[in-house]
């Protein structure tokens, strides 16, 4: 049984068809990347499968473990193991990153029937994977993302999935605003959290990021449809070439 | 008959006459005075209150009035100083004192405190109060609906300094109405910071009225939080009387249910070189209604003066009312002056952040509140206190669910 299933996925926003038809399946251990031009749904994919409000899902079916996820509210859904990785984290003033980083640890720990973490493990925890990150660690008591570069965000994305574990990683165009620097970090940062448990859906309009991440399977995506799929190679394939030929097929 | 005053109301001879004390001639402000356009004391003019007794007992400060982390605790009961309840000794630097209270010109609920007030409780401050300084007033009602009128009297001296914590707090019972009066002096290069916790009773009535002078170089620092009570205000008037004054009064109330809530503040520059700043937060769910008018008063005199004020309210709910009404009043020309207000709800992009990390929408809802609210909070320089009323508005957040 795959890790995520999507099963001819249909969703519109504000009555307009964006999704028409998405089928994929992520073994774990597996790391997809979805490409495409602007436009053609791979946020609404994103946001879709995490939850958020506003998108009708008119067809089709996504299991997460063989549970119906599309039953689940977006909280539920992080609890079971899903994780977005925002391409534009929201600034939060007033809340420091290190309360939100517990409420959220707890929240799963007790999902999963453990005792809340102790402030002393927790602290130590934390230390451990900024440190990883290469992130201040001062950077915890400021308010969550609050005044961040780019970089910043992009690294407490990674941040929080390293404290929150999840089974399934979805980076929606996490490469974009990021210098070269940035981009290396957070690659690691994800790198280090493959495993044989674990699958990642990696959202990207450029091959750059694969450089870094490299995927098993590459996806086009356009006009809400996968219009190809193939391996590693696909992606320079389309860096090369550009989208055209696909837009042109699926239309 | 004036029409700007309610006139019926309870606190005239036969009130008095209970007290043994000559009656007070006033009247309470009505909906026409402009200060009192969003509060109308309809409610409180309607119940025949009758003044604070001794029958009734108290033994114990309620638990819900926390206990701050080396303080000194001085005990107020319908007014009345209780040394029982009170820590031996307020500290190095403070001096109490009870006397009898002036009457004194205001406004008429400062009038009514002075004819009714059981004494007033006066601290005098030299040299660094080494201990917080913590009272707490207790509002205790019989069985039948009870006026009580705490006077507290601060007296910092030139170069002192001491920080104050003020708990208004009231026991289960008939509803009452606490009327208390604080008249603050800052003395010249002293530093007096007073935090003040307003959380009555569900159906009691609490008018506060703060009067505050800074002298020359001294400065004021506060913050008022206000949490239950059907209908309070706190009303805070702040004169810089000399050069180089600060003042830095800060605010934050959350209201649920029917409760209503005043914060009405002048800021008076009368001289050069002066410095103000205001910060007040609400959140309101339920039918619940925040109220904040801020003057900011600049004499033709007080040149080079740097006021600011704002005001930012959240709604929980689409059923309270904010009203928010800033004041310059500007005649020297060359200040700085500035205000801002906003209203708001919860952004929906911030709850799906947090609801993407796992994060129920109620925990979520209520760390976002505790947020917004920590801007006013963070203006809080003793830690402890900063610490305690934080977790008060994180005590509100959990009953509210």
């Amino acid at each position: 049984m795959a890790l995520l299933e999507i099963k001819n996925l249909h969703a519109s926003v504000a009555g307009k068809e964006i999704l028409k038809g998405i089928t994929l399946a992520l073994e774990p251990g597996e790391v997809h990347a979805i490409m495409g031009p602007n436009g053609t749904g791979k946020s609404t994919l994103s946001n879709v499968i995490a939850g958020r409000e506003g998108y009708e899902v008119t067809k089709g079916e996504v299991y997460l473990d063989g549970k119906d996820v599309l039953d689940m509210a977006a909280d539920e859904r992080a609890r079971a193991g899903i994780f977005l990785a925002f391409q534009y984290p929201v600034e939060i003033p007033g809340v420091t990153t290190s309360a939100f980083l517990k409420t959220a640890l707890n929240a799963k720990r007790r999902a999963a029937g453990q005792p809340e973490i102790d402030a002393m493990d927790f602290l130590k925890l934390v230390k451990a994977k900024t440190a990883v990150l290469g992130m201040p660690y001062d950077m915890i008591k400021r308010p969550l993302n609050v005044g961040f570069s780019g970089g910043e965000k992009k690294r407490a994305e990674v941040l929080q999935m390293t404290m929150l574990e999840p089974r399934v990683a979805i980076l929606d165009e996490t490469d974009s605003g990021l210098d070269i620097d940035a981009l290396k970090v957070v690659s690691e940062g994800v790198n280090s959290l493959r495993s044989p448990e674990r699958a990642f859906l990696v959202i990207t309009h450029y091959q750059r990021l694969l450089d870094y991440i490299v995927p098993d399977h590459v996806h086009v995506l356009a006009n809400g449809r996968i219009a190809a799929s193939g391996g590693k190679e696909l992606a320079l394939e389309l860096e090369a070439e550009g989208y055209a030929k696909y837009l042109n097929t699926a239309a | 008959m004036k029409p700007s005053l309610i006139i019926d109301h309870s606190f005239g001879e036969a009130y008095a006459k209970r007290l043994g004390v000559a009656p007070w001639r006033g009247n309470l402000p009505g909906p026409k005075l402009e200060e009192w356009r969003f509060t109308p004391l309809r409610s409180l003019a309607k119940i025949a209150f009758t003044p604070a007794t001794d029958d009734v007992s108290v033994d114990a400060v309620p638990r819900a009035v926390p206990l701050i982390a080396g303080a000194v605790r001085l005990v107020l009961v319908n007014g009345a100083y209780r040394k029982d309840l009170s820590s031996a000794d307020p500290g190095k630097g403070v001096e109490l004192s009870h006397g009898k209270v002036a009457a004194k010109d205001g406004s008429s609920l400062v009038a009514l405190n002075a004819a009714y007030a059981p004494s007033s409780l006066a601290l005098h401050v030299a040299g660094a109060a080494k201990k917080i300084v913590h009272i707490v007033s207790i509002s205790a009602a019989g069985s039948e609906p009870t006026a009580l009128h705490p006077r507290i009297t601060v007296t910092a001296e030139a170069g002192s300094s001491v920080t104050l914590v003020e708990s208004h707090v009231g026991l289960p019972g008939e509803t009452y109405f606490s009327n208390p009066v604080a008249s603050i002096t800052v003395g010249e290069g002293a530093t007096v910071r007073r935090y003040v916790s307003v959380d009555e009773d569900s159906a009691a009535f609490h008018l506060a009225t703060s009067l505050v002078k800074v002298a020359g170089g001294g400065t004021y620092e506060a913050f008022h939080l206000g949490l239950g009570g059907a209908l309070t205000r706190q009303e805070i008037r702040v004169a810089l009387t000399g050069e180089n004054a600060n003042v830095r009064l800060n605010g934050a109330y959350a209201l649920s249910g029917a409760s209503h809530h005043d914060f009405t503040t002048v800021m008076d520059h009368i001289v050069p070189n002066c410095a103000s700043s205001q910060v007040f937060k609400g959140v309101v769910d339920g039918e619940s209604h925040g109220v904040y008018q801020g003057r900011i008063h600049v004499a033709r005199d007080a040149q080079k003066t740097d006021a600011r004020q704002v005001h930012k309210a959240l709604f929980l709910a689409r059923g309270p009312a904010i009203d928010c009404k800033p004041e310059l009043e500007i005649y020297a020309d060359d200040v700085q002056c500035a205000h801002g207000a906003a209203t708001g709800e919860i952004d929906p992009d911030h709850l799906f952040y947090l609801a993407a990390r796992g994060i129920d929408a109620e925990t979520a809802r209520s760390l976002l509140v505790e947020g917004f609210l920590a801007d006013a909070v963070n203006e809080i320089s003793a830690e402890p206190v900063r610490e305690q009323f934080a977790a008060d508005i994180a005590r509100w957040l959990k009953a509210r669910q």
